[in-house]
């Protein structure tokens, strides 16, 4: 809301300085966004006396002026030829800024010093209407008498301050400068004066020519129109013109003005219909038909349905209420006899009709923010009373006005004791009431309870909790005092098992080199294709946003995957040798699309690294150990068909035969999608079904006391048996009291190894809890396994 | 015999005096003081000597072979302090060389911070949880005293996914998840982290961030004990120093409504580019938790009163640390990462 200083004070008397002012506001909650001077526009541009003229020597279109500017005399070059000597004119010195953005400097013309410029209107952004020849090609010549040495913004009248607030949802009214300068007379504690509304009627009766019917009452509870005839249609008189130019408004004519001023000084969106227009002189308030036309003010073309209410006489739409005019029913040239509209509308209506034709106005998003049932009156009053100052027209006897109900104020009771237990400080019940008296709600203790008269305009006022804030807004918030929790009882903190799991697999992966990051949950639906899924894949099935902030960001992700991979490349991209990341983020699986309920969120761990450490076995050596440190000494690695992932060196990570995540090296082609060639090695582990395994607390295990006996065996096998397979046989055929583990510590293909065939090396480790074991005792354990893989596998030691 | 071992010990000393390594002086420790050493054959002679003498010339030959052992031993220590001096000498290294590359990584500066939060928080008695990110427009809005089509909505840019389910614009709906649940009644003290969504990107504003909410409910909650507890909250993430301000603001679901600022860390509160020369910097929005909203999740405005605050993570982290960009979180370059590990 912009509010020109010098506009408040037709309300309330303001002696302080504007950043004072601002001060002030921003402490009862009305923040000052920005601190307006007009005349930051125009800088270093003062009157001057042009006291001689001559010929340029090298140039016989330029002249040279020697000008008085007050405190000294300056040469200046110009091209104009409407100055003479003796005239007053616009001077921009040295370092001058001017309104059109141009900025002067001193310098030379053709050989000749020019220490500034003589401006045009054109150039200080004035019309005619701002000043009396400031159309004219060349420069402005001001008016004889002008004092020499002034400032132009102050002979120009543009010296005001405006305050940009910014007005919280919670008070409508206040998007008005009487809204403002209500709030300025309660914080400087001065008295408000209200806007002068008095205007005499002519006796013709407003039955004459017009009826209002509403069939909508409850998108438009009120309806209030006057009429006005022997309308002159002029511009409006420069302090209107100023005052609208200042909050941003092109003045059109007296009665768009108006109507405009209105909406500004008293917050009440206002219509002006031209009469001529009005079928049947009626006025039928009511919901649009299906697929109705309308062409607004603005030469757009709607299509309309039943949820939109229009204004319209006899047979058409004749404005979209509230929203906008119009394009044939508006004021004109030669338009004589105006019906004015002051209505209220219901606000959530607007809101809609405005969205879903895209049509926004002034008066739209006034409506939109809520008016109360008291302005209607004092803006269509108001805008008689501007008629008349104006002698723009005859306003003519009678109102018609839809709405039954009394317009007065409310008397809310308070215990007054609650006021103060919710801000926690005791504020004397006097200053109370007298702080609530400031701002216009009338106020009185009487035993225990506040009583509170609310005007209409302040809908927002309530209960205790509204009372409390009005007190501390103008008592002052810095008289709020800390304590902790002085009267609550004393309750347990902390962090859920969950959360804290969570937090211990962050230390681990960060422990194992990798660094946290953070992306957004939503990705593109093309990461998809990259991840090169099956198009019956189900993490296709993935919740669309309506509105998303471009078709990249339009989906929420079902997989970590393309968000670590974007990140993996993005990093190589910006010359990173090596990466190791982790990300636990949620993943959105809907139930059915559209969604009717909401989607099933898990949160998943994300791993990705490249470089020059990195390789399938380092992986799962990361995996493993995070498993292991959550508890977890029984997840099996089982080979995986996973699109985006290298179809031979990629495992699902399974429990107990439960599916818990998967890792590989990413398939080339997806890594190709992607934007590199570089390898690089992705894990996805779904930790709500990790942690079902998880261990809190893991069980106590002596440390062995006997010495361990060692067997490095290798052997030669088929190609095609795998580690796990010969593990778990070593393990199934040995006594489990005596075989400690088992490890394949190396495998080799090449010179010596018949093709199609490999050598695999176990190194096992035997060791009893009771006693140092004997060698023979060791090598029947080992005879065993050179049996059972010999019967298994065929495998022979190498 | 005498003679004989006088001229034993004094081979024996000069031998020793020669010896220049620990090899050397070993060989003459073997040669002399071994189990077939020079001494110990000297012994075997002693049955030669007639019965009278051979006490003494036992003891003789025992004294001589100590007084051997003794110089050898201190030529012998003498021998390895140099061989030690000299090897040390000779592993000097240049200590400015880099130390070998350990692979550590971090968490993410948003996550440290986070938790910086939630521990001061858990200290003072809150407890923790979280809801989800999609959420009902009833949670989300209707609930916390935003009907549909409220001008309060045009604050929020709200990411619809259809007419009634949206990302949640705030971590504000646990609150309400949290009143109406049957599991919990007050006394409540919960802080709520987690990611929120808005349609809203540049500089200081990013799509996605994450919120921590706060939520006390209880009797006779005031606004003295807001600014309590929030001034515990700035201390810690801040520094002990930091004070706190409140200014009236207005959100649907507290009345009361405030936003807090808290004294510039960087300046100390004199004025400067961080705070825009105020002294002070917005951190978050706060308030009484309006009695609607009570009523809205089945509480009694009557008997219980609260406060609840919502703040952005990424905001804290940006003035704790001077990051100049919000998108600089999201693009996760590993070098900005390990910056804060």
């Amino acid at each position: 809301m912009k509010a020109p200083i010098s506009w408040l004070k037709d309300f309330v008397e303001i002696n302080i300085t504007p950043e004072q002012l601002a001060d002030k506001l921003v402490a009862a909650g009305f923040e000052v966004e920005e601190i307006i001077r007009q005349a930051d526009a125009c800088k270093n541009v003062v009157t001057g006396l042009v006291k001689d003229i001559r010929r340029h020597e090298n140039a016989d279109k330029l002249s040279v002026c020697t000008v008085d500017v007050g405190t000294h005399t300056v040469q200046i070059v110009t091209g104009a030829s409407n100055v003479s000597a003796g005239d007053v004119v616009p001077v921009a010195l040295d370092g001058a800024v001017l309104p059109c953005g141009k900025s002067i400097k001193s310098g030379e013309l053709r050989g000749v010093a020019s220490q500034g410029m003589l401006c045009s209107g054109e150039e200080l952004c004035l019309t005619e209407d701002d000043y009396k020849g400031a159309s004219v090609y060349g420069i402005l010549i001001l008016e004889k008498g002008t004092p020499i040495g002034l400032d132009i913004n102050s002979v120009l009248g543009n010296d005001d301050v405006i305050l940009d607030v910014a007005v919280t949802a919670n008070r409508p009214d206040c998007n008005s400068i009487i809204g403002i300068a209500r709030e300025v007379a309660a914080v400087l504690g001065k008295s408000f004066k209200e806007p002068f509304t008095g205007y005499r009627a002519n006796p013709d009766r407003i039955s004459n020519y017009l009826s209002v019917t509403v069939h909508a009452d409850d998108l438009c509870p009120r309806y209030l129109a006057k009429c006005v005839k022997d309308v002159k249609i002029q511009p409006s008189p420069l302090l209107i013109q100023k005052r609208l130019k200042a909050v941003g408004i092109r003045p059109i004519n007296n009665i768009v003005d108006i109507t405009n001023y209105v909406l500004v000084e008293i917050g009440q969106p206002m219509h002006a219909f031209d009469y001529r227009n009005l079928e049947g002189g009626k006025i039928v308030v009511r919901r649009a038909a299906q697929g109705e036309k309308f062409v607004a003010l603005d030469k757009s073309e709607h299509s309309l349905d039943r949820t939109m209410l229009v204004i319209a006489d006899e047979n058409k739409p004749v404005a979209l209420g509230g929203v906008m005019g119009g394009l044939d029913s508006g004021v004109k040239e030669d338009t004589s006899f105006i019906v004015f509209e002051a209505a209220k509308f219901a606000r959530d209506n607007i809101r809609r009709t405005s969205r879903t034709l895209n049509l926004r106005s002034d008066s739209s998003q006034r409506f939109e923010k809520g008016i109360d049932y008291s302005s209607q009156d004092l803006g269509m009053n108001r805008a008689l009373a501007l008629i008349q100052q104006q002698n723009a027209g005859t306003v003519i006897s009678g109102t018609i006005d839809s709405y039954s109900g009394t317009v007065a104020t409310r008397e809310i009771a308070v215990n007054t004791k609650d006021v103060n237990d919710i801000l926690g400080i005791k504020v004397p019940y006097k200053r109370m009431t007298q702080i609530l008296d400031g701002l216009g709600l009338t106020a009185q203790v009487k035993g225990k309870k506040l009583y509170v008269q609310v005007p209409p305009y302040r809908e927002d006022i309530v209960n205790a909790n509204d009372v409390a804030e009005e007190v501390i807004r103008i008592y002052g918030y810095n008289k709020i005092k800390s304590t902790l929790l002085k009267k609550a009882q004393q309750t347990k903190g902390g962090k859920p098992l969950y959360m804290r799991r969570v937090d211990k697999l962050k230390t681990v992966m960060s422990g194992m080199g990798a660094n946290e990051i953070v992306t957004y949950s939503f990705i593109s639906p093309k990461a998809f294709d990259k991840l090169l899924l099956s198009e019956s894949d189900g993490r296709r099935e993935a919740i669309k946003l309506i509105n998303p902030l471009g078709e990249d960001v339009s989906i929420m992700r079902t997989t970590l995957a393309p968000c670590m991979l974007d990140t993996l490349v993005s990093n190589i991209n910006k010359g990173n040798k090596e990466g190791r990341f982790f990300e636990i983020a949620r993943v959105f699986i809907p139930k059915q699309l559209p969604l009717t309920e909401l989607p099933v969120e898990k949160e998943y761990l994300a791993f990705g690294a490249y470089g020059k450490d990195e390789d399938f076995f380092a992986l799962k050596g990361y995996i493993v150990n995070l498993l292991e440190c959550m508890g977890i000494k029984n997840a099996e690695f089982s080979a995986y068909g996973e699109s985006y992932l290298h179809p031979g060196r990629s495992a699902a990570v399974t429990v107990k035969n439960r599916y818990i995540g998967q890792i590989g090296e990413v398939h080339p082609d997806a890594a190709e999608a992607f934007g590199t060639d570089e390898r690089l090695y992705y894990a996805e582990i779904d930790i709500g079904a990790m942690f079902d395994y998880a261990v809190e607390v893991p069980k106590f295990e002596a440390t062995p006391k006997y010495p361990a006996m060692v067997r490095d065996l290798a052997f030669i096998v088929r190609e095609t048996v795998t580690a796990d397979q010969m593990v778990k046989a070593v393990i199934k055929c040995t006594d489990k009291k005596l075989l400690e583990s088992v490890k394949v510590f190396d495998i080799y293909k090449g010179a010596n190894i018949k093709k199609g065939y490999m050598s695999m090396a176990l190194t096992c480790t035997f060791r009893s809890a009771e006693r140092t074991l004997k060698d023979s005792e060791v090598n029947d354990q080992v005879s065993r396994i050179l049996r059972s893989l010999k019967r298994k596998f065929r495998a022979r030691l190498r | 015999m005498k003679q004989k071992l006088a001229k034993l010990s004094e081979q024996c000393l000069a031998d020793s005096k020669k010896a220049v390594t620990s090899e050397q002086i070993n060989a003459v420790k073997i040669k002399y003081l071994g189990r077939n050493g020079a001494f110990s054959d000297l012994m075997k002679y002693l049955k030669d000597v007639p019965k009278e003498e051979k006490p003494e010339m036992g003891k003789l030959i025992n004294d001589a072979r100590v007084e051997a052992e003794t110089v050898i031993g201190e030529i012998e220590r003498d021998i390895l302090k140099k061989e030690k001096e000299a090897r040390l000498a000779a592993e000097k290294i240049d200590v400015t060389l880099p130390g070998k590359e350990v692979k550590t990584g971090g968490l993410h500066p948003l996550t440290i911070v986070r938790n910086q939060i939630l521990d001061t928080f858990i200290s003072m008695g809150f407890e923790v949880v979280e809801g989800p990110e999609i959420e009902t427009d009833e949670f989300c809005f209707q609930k916390l005293n935003i009907p549909k089509d409220h001008p309060a909505r045009d604050m929020q840019d709200t990411f619809y996914i259809t007419d009634n389910i949206v990302l949640r614009t705030h971590t504000s709906p646990m609150q309400a998840r949290v009143m109406e649940s049957k599991d919990r009644k007050p006394p409540l003290r919960l802080v709520i982290p987690g990611k929120v969504y808005r349609s809203d990107d540049d500089a200081t504003h990013s799509p996605m961030f994450q919120q921590i909410e706060g939520l006390v409910i209880d009797k006779k909650i005031s606004l003295c004990d807001l600014k309590g507890t929030l001034e515990e909250f700035a201390k810690s993430v801040f520094s002990k120093e930091t004070k706190v301000r409140f200014r009236p603001s207005y959100f649907p679901f507290t009345e009361p409504s405030v936003e807090v600022d808290v004294s510039c860390s960087i300046c100390g509160g004199k004025g400067c580019r961080i705070c825009k020369g105020t002294g002070w910097i917005e951190i978050l929005g706060a308030g009484i938790v309006n009695p609607q909203v009570l009523i809205n999740c089945g509480l009694d405005p009557k008997e219980y009163t609260g406060y609840a605050f919502g703040l952005g993570i990424e905001r804290v982290t940006m003035i704790k640390y001077g990051i100049p960009d919000m998108r600089i979180f999201f693009e996760n370059d590993e070098r900005f990462i390990k910056l804060y590990k």
